[in-house]
């Protein structure tokens, strides 16, 4: 099987040939998000919100609020309109020399619900509207979802992806930011909106959180996610995989905060890291590789890194099944 | 019930639209300013016990401690000069190259809750500005570093060698965020570490006392 074939026999349930790692299995595509959710650079994005690159990223401008009272946001949030954004023109570049019978064509979405009215409001702002007003809240969510929504078929019409990624990031490493009741309550509806428009386009669905959210990925499931990206280890991934075989791949397992995270890691601490994932989660089968490998100049998997050749060769000469 | 209880209820349940009444209301009951000062700092210890124990999540940690900010609103008039519950002043900030200020937000707040006058430096502080935050302000008696990212976690060992070494006196340092474990805490020199908002606070009381 090359890839594209082992990817989706994982996908249907079936044991695969080999365990894949995000570098080698994706040709991930952002140029869409960049220009409906945020700039991948850095600067204003098409709701006026100012975004900072660091390295490990891009965050909204720290403290410079949009507004205060969740109930105002109507008052402030335009909608921009879609066919304005340029995602087809972004899909022409992306994909252009991409062999699609290779890889998997996996789009991102950055900025799901919590984390846009996040950076509108910020951070506090928006946990202590989630209790305070739901109501509002809700009201915000649903109508932020119509405009992801509307951005996801456009992504799906422009790039004809196989995996559209989804970040909405709901937790620290000790747990969620909210309790299970209130993403329900108040998160929820909005979600499911969001992930059944795209399986309902024959797209796979890849939740993205980072974090110890372990206590909601029943719901992603039970919503049709059929990849949780970035799984952290401060969940106990064994336990996801074995309880969810068939039904969803887990893609992460690295320390992120670990030794072969920090700066300066050296190859050894790399491959040493490389190998601990391939040995502990391999086995599994419903497994995919997404190292946090960070340099000076920012994350490895985007400007490059003499580690990673290293590291996907000790991947590939780990036996994992 | 007293009057002091429904206030302590109402910063437990973060109700912060009614506080400032029921703090009126103790006080015209012949309560003491410092008495439900106490009071309340008592309930933001029970809230951030809940938080370190994972049976209250953050957006309840936050209303809470914005009902007792509200709730000192009301007595802070009555208490001017009254220092005697002031644990001193608290240098804060997230560490140089690190733009995050989530987790150093809510360590702050829970921190004043505790009975601390907060100083925030905002975020990517050079390490000689904890410095001369503590040499501008009277009575520090903790500098907080802050830093989420493993590529910054230099930047924390920098900030608290540059404190320790300033020849600053009568302060301890306290660090945090998600790379930081309690022996890379020993390694660098910090006097405490916390894992969260709630027991940083905890930590925080223990070390200037």
């Amino acid at each position: 099987m090359n890839q594209r074939e082992n990817f989706f026999a994982m996908i249907e349930g079936k044991k695969p040939e080999f365990i894949p790692n995000i570098m080698e299995v994706y040709k991930i595509c952002i140029g869409g998000a960049d220009r409906a959710d945020q700039p991948t650079i850095g600067g204003v994005d098409v709701f006026g919100v100012n975004w900072i690159l660091t390295k490990e990223g891009e965050m909204p401008e720290p403290n410079k609020f949009m507004f205060e009272d969740i109930a105002d946001w109507k008052d402030y949030v335009k909608f921009p309109d879609v066919d304005t954004l340029g995602i087809e023109e972004a899909a022409k570049m992306e994909l252009a020399g991409v062999n699609r019978d290779e890889v998997i064509i996996n789009v991102y979405s950055p900025s799901g619900l919590f984390e846009r009215l996040a950076a509108f409001m910020g951070f506090e702002n928006t946990l202590c509207s989630l209790v305070e007003d739901p109501d509002s809240c809700r009201e915000f969510f649903e109508a932020f979802a119509d405009y992801k929504i509307a951005c996801m078929n456009r992504f799906i019409d422009a790039y004809q992806p196989d995996v559209i990624t989804y970040l909405d990031d709901l937790a620290t490493a000790n747990g969620l930011f909210m309790s299970p009741k209130v993403y329900r309550e108040v998160i929820k509806p909005a979600h499911r909106r969001i992930i059944e428009a795209v399986t309902s386009r024959g797209v796979v669905f890849c939740q993205h959180t980072c974090g110890k959210c372990g206590k909601i990925v029943e719901d992603y499931v039970e919503m049709g996610a059929k990849i949780w990206s970035s799984a952290q280890i401060s969940n106990d991934l064994e336990a996801i995989m074995e309880k969810y075989q068939g039904q969803l791949i887990v893609e992460g397992g690295w320390d992120s905060s670990g030794p072969a995270s920090y700066i300066g890691a050296s190859t050894e601490e790399v491959v040493a890291e490389t190998i601990r994932c391939a040995r502990q989660y391999g086995k599994y089968g419903n497994f995919i590789l997404f190292p946090t490998l960070l340099n000076e100049n920012g994350n490895s998997l985007f400007v490059g890194d003499s580690r990673l050749g290293p590291m996907i060769g000790a991947w590939h000469q780990v036996d994992k099944l | 019930m007293s009057k002091i209880q429904d206030v302590k209820e109402l910063v437990e349940t973060g109700k912060s639209k009614m506080i400032g009444l029921a703090v009126q209301e103790a006080l015209d009951a012949g309560g003491q300013p410092a008495e439900i000062l106490q009071a309340m700092v008592d309930s933001m210890s029970v809230v951030g016990d809940k938080f370190s124990a994972g049976d209250i999540f953050v957006p309840e940690m936050l209303i809470a401690a914005k009902a007792m900010s509200k709730g000192v609103d009301v007595i802070r008039p009555l208490m001017a000069g009254d220092t005697s519950a002031s644990l001193g002043t608290c240098v804060i900030g997230t560490v140089a190259g690190d733009l995050h200020d989530i987790g150093k937000n809510l360590v702050s707040m829970m921190i004043e809750s505790a009975g601390f006058t907060m100083v925030d430096l905002g975020v990517d502080v050079p390490a000689a500005r904890f410095v001369e935050a503590a040499k501008e302000n009277e009575k520090v008696t903790l500098i907080a570093c802050s830093g989420l990212l493993t590529t910054t976690m230099p930047a924390l060992k920098e900030a608290v060698q540059t404190i320790k070494a300033s020849g600053l006196t009568g302060c301890k340092v306290i660090v945090g965020g998600a790379p930081v474990t309690p022996e890379f805490a020993a390694e660098i020199g910090a006097d405490g570490y916390a894992a969260d908002a709630g027991s940083a606070a905890v930590k925080a009381k223990e070390l200037v006392r």
